[in-house]
């Protein structure tokens, strides 16, 4: 079931908890189902996991208090969150292999699962999300600086447990 | 160009969405810049480090089951909506748009492995970047394979017949790390995909993806995916070669 387990993976970077993930990946599966009479691209993958996007930005919108949407500004360094993506525990966060990915922005988060994990191209990503393609790179460019920056940050804290 | 231009343009040189002219324009700059040829490597090492950090799971197997269920779900609310139609009609597009809506969402997963190695193959090409290790000796590309995989793959030369070796790489298919051997055939590139097969041997199947030959077979040590813009008959002529000796062991 490859698009299936390329759905449910987008959709655990996306919403964080497995439970929530895979309730996510439902309500995409039935959207996709509702949409498919209008469904006329090549590419039925990245139809899917646009609509993943979309179905996690609602989970997300219903679920969580703050705001998902955090404009970048590189004059703020990153910093740690003190709100879990989700009603999560610490222990169900503590299990999840890396939080890294998880500290930047899920808009973000999103363009850099699609572009590096699914290997989509710039003209991809900006069909499917319905952005410029400028916008898209500026998005990549902000991804990973601010995943840069965030690894410096894990770094300095870890030297100072250290010393 | 100088090194702000350069900088501009490492993210899309890395993404392989330069075009041609500042691609080597871009790729002359680096090999005489020390400064912007390790802000390459770093950006690199960064884009290895997010694919090995993302969640790359198998769904849970309850998962599928859920789905089907929410479908079935969705499938009767949608015959209500359809009882204004004549009936023999809608009944058959709904039975359509279902089955054809499941043909498109849980695929063939043969067909999803023979996809992702067309994508690879194209994308070595139109890189400019076939392997990372070159050599024309398999014990060379062997080697250099076997120590970066958790298994051994059969390298093969065919000397004199026209198939040249060029060299190996690591690629990923549906999350599994593959060994990819690369063939030059004249102007033509052949890409041999390989991976222990574990529980799921892959079907014999040949067939054009994009324009590619694509020709999958599996044997009790690997399963293999050819890529090729070479036409079939040359293709089934290097199957057999590679074959006969995989089956003779003289590799």
């Amino acid at each position: 079931m490859p698009h299936l387990d390329g759905a449910y993976n987008f959709a655990r970077l996306l919403v964080g908890r497995d439970e929530d993930a895979q309730d996510v990946v439902q309500e995409a599966y039935v959207l996709a189902l509702k949409r498919f009479p209008g469904y006329r691209g090549n590419d039925a993958r990245m139809w899917l996991l646009a609509i993943v996007q979309q179905a996690a930005y609602k989970w997300l919108k219903k679920h969580t208090k703050q705001s998902y949407m955090v404009r970048f500004d590189p004059a703020i360094p990153a910093t740690t969150t003190d709100q879990p993506l989700s009603e999560s525990s610490r222990e169900e966060q503590a299990q999840q292999p890396d939080q890294t990915l998880n500290r930047l922005p899920v808009e973000l988060r999103a363009v850099l699962f699609l572009r590096e994990i699914e290997g989509w191209s710039y003209k991809n990503l900006a069909s499917a999300l319905n952005v410029p393609p400028d916008k898209v790179m500026s998005q990549l460019s902000q991804a990973r600086q601010r995943l840069r920056q965030e690894l410096v940050r894990v770094h300095q804290q870890d030297l100072k447990h250290e010393l | 160009m100088n090194c702000k231009e350069a900088g501009r343009l490492l993210d899309p040189y890395l993404d392989n969405e330069l075009e041609p002219r500042p691609r080597f324009e871009l790729k002359e700059h680096l090999s005489l810049c020390p400064a912007c040829w390790f802000l390459a490597q770093e950006r690199r090492e960064l884009r290895i480090f997010v694919r090995a950090i993302a969640p790359t799971d198998k769904a849970p197997p309850e998962l599928k089951t859920k789905i089907m269920a929410a479908l079935r779900q969705e499938q009767t609310k949608q015959t209500f909506a359809f009882l204004r139609q004549p009936w023999v009609y809608a009944a058959a597009m709904l039975v359509l748009s279902l089955s054809s809506a499941l043909n498109i969402l849980f695929p063939d997963v043969g067909k999803e492995d023979s996809r992702q190695a067309v994508l690879l193959h194209s994308r070595s090409i139109s890189a400019d970047h076939l392997v990372d290790v070159a050599s024309p000796k398999p014990q060379v590309v062997k080697s250099w394979l076997t120590a970066k995989l958790d298994f051994s793959p059969p390298v093969i030369a065919f000397p004199g017949s026209g198939y040249t070796l060029i060299g190996g790489r690591v690629d990923v298919i549906q999350n599994r790390s593959v060994a990819t051997v690369v063939y030059g055939n004249g102007r033509d590139v052949i890409t041999l995909f390989c991976w222990p097969p574990k529980r799921n041997l892959l079907a014999q199947d040949d067939h054009f993806i994009k324009g590619y030959y694509v020709c999958a077979w599996s044997s009790a040590e690997c399963n293999y995916i050819l890529v090729s813009n070479s036409r079939g008959a040359q293709i089934d002529e290097f199957v057999d070669l590679f074959r006969d000796q995989v089956q003779s062991g003289a590799y």
